[in-house]
């Protein structure tokens, strides 16, 4: 449980679950969107209202929905814009190490969790360390 | 009535699909922007050539039948199929090929990716 008292990178609650929802997570996937977004998206999304949204999400972050823990194991390259800009992210459930998509927060593969209005959605990174007066550098 | 022109919108690098011709009409005048951060660059630079009339979809929302094309941010997963489904001609900015669970509404003649603002030239 260490991950979890690190920097909130994500917070968010759920205020509403697609009806396509459920045949999504069959599949291992949960596809996320802020509630403002186009009417199109809502029945396959869960729609919800963030109240931390800085993005930065890394492998090695924990994603928490509700009570049940997830260690990211990937991060697709437009993965962090899209959740910061628009609350969007797609959540898949299938193990893999590598981003198939470039949309793609890839965790564990199981079944995803029951997500209903209220859920909490977090990503919770390491502890910041104290890198005040560090600086980045080259690896020779 | 703005006078409406028409565009070319090619793939980009590594992108798929296409090429497009964008022709709004007063019937489906919408540059519909589906994207991060407001009207996207390239569904500006589509509505500034075509005379179509931009619109942020996280912003409002537009029938179908009024959208001349749809500009997505996407991924891999969701908006890419959504779009074609609902028979709208899209342009994803980002170099993906069909995926996702809605890929087979996808095809060359609905669908084009990887797309930036060079790769949107006037005429058909």
């Amino acid at each position: 449980m260490t991950a979890a008292t690190g920097t909130t990178r994500y917070a968010t609650t759920v205020t509403k679950v697609g009806e396509m929802v459920p045949a999504f997570v069959e599949k291992g996937m949960l596809i996320f969107f802020g509630e403002n977004a186009p009417a199109e998206l809502h029945d396959m999304s869960v729609l919800h209202r963030p109240d931390v949204a800085d993005g930065g999400l890394a492998v090695g972050d924990l994603l928490i929905l509700d009570d049940d823990e997830f260690p990211i194991l990937a991060v697709g390259h437009v993965a962090n814009d899209n959740l910061v800009n628009l609350g969007h992210i797609d959540l898949k459930f299938n193990g893999e190490t590598t981003p198939p998509l470039g949309g793609d927060v890839c965790l564990p593969k199981e079944v995803p969790p029951t997500l209903k209005p209220g859920s909490t959605f977090r990503v919770v990174g390491p502890a910041p360390k104290n890198t005040a007066n560090t600086e980045i550098k080259e690896i020779p | 009535m703005p006078d409406y022109k028409a565009v070319t919108v090619s793939k980009g690098r590594g992108g798929w699909g296409g090429p497009l011709v964008i022709k709004p009409t007063d019937d489906k005048p919408l540059i519909y922007s589906v994207t991060g951060g407001g009207i996207h660059p390239v569904a500006q630079r589509i509505a500034d050539l075509t005379g179509g009339q931009p619109f942020d979809g996280f912003k409002g929302s537009a029938p179908f039948d009024k959208i001349a094309v749809a500009v997505i941010d996407c991924g891999g997963t969701a908006r890419i199929g959504v779009y074609p489904m609902k028979k709208v001609l899209t342009v994803d900015i980002h170099a993906t090929s069909p995926s996702g669970p809605l890929a087979s509404f996808i095809n060359e003649q609905n669908f084009v990716s990887g797309v930036s603002a060079d790769d949107i030239v006037e005429g058909a």
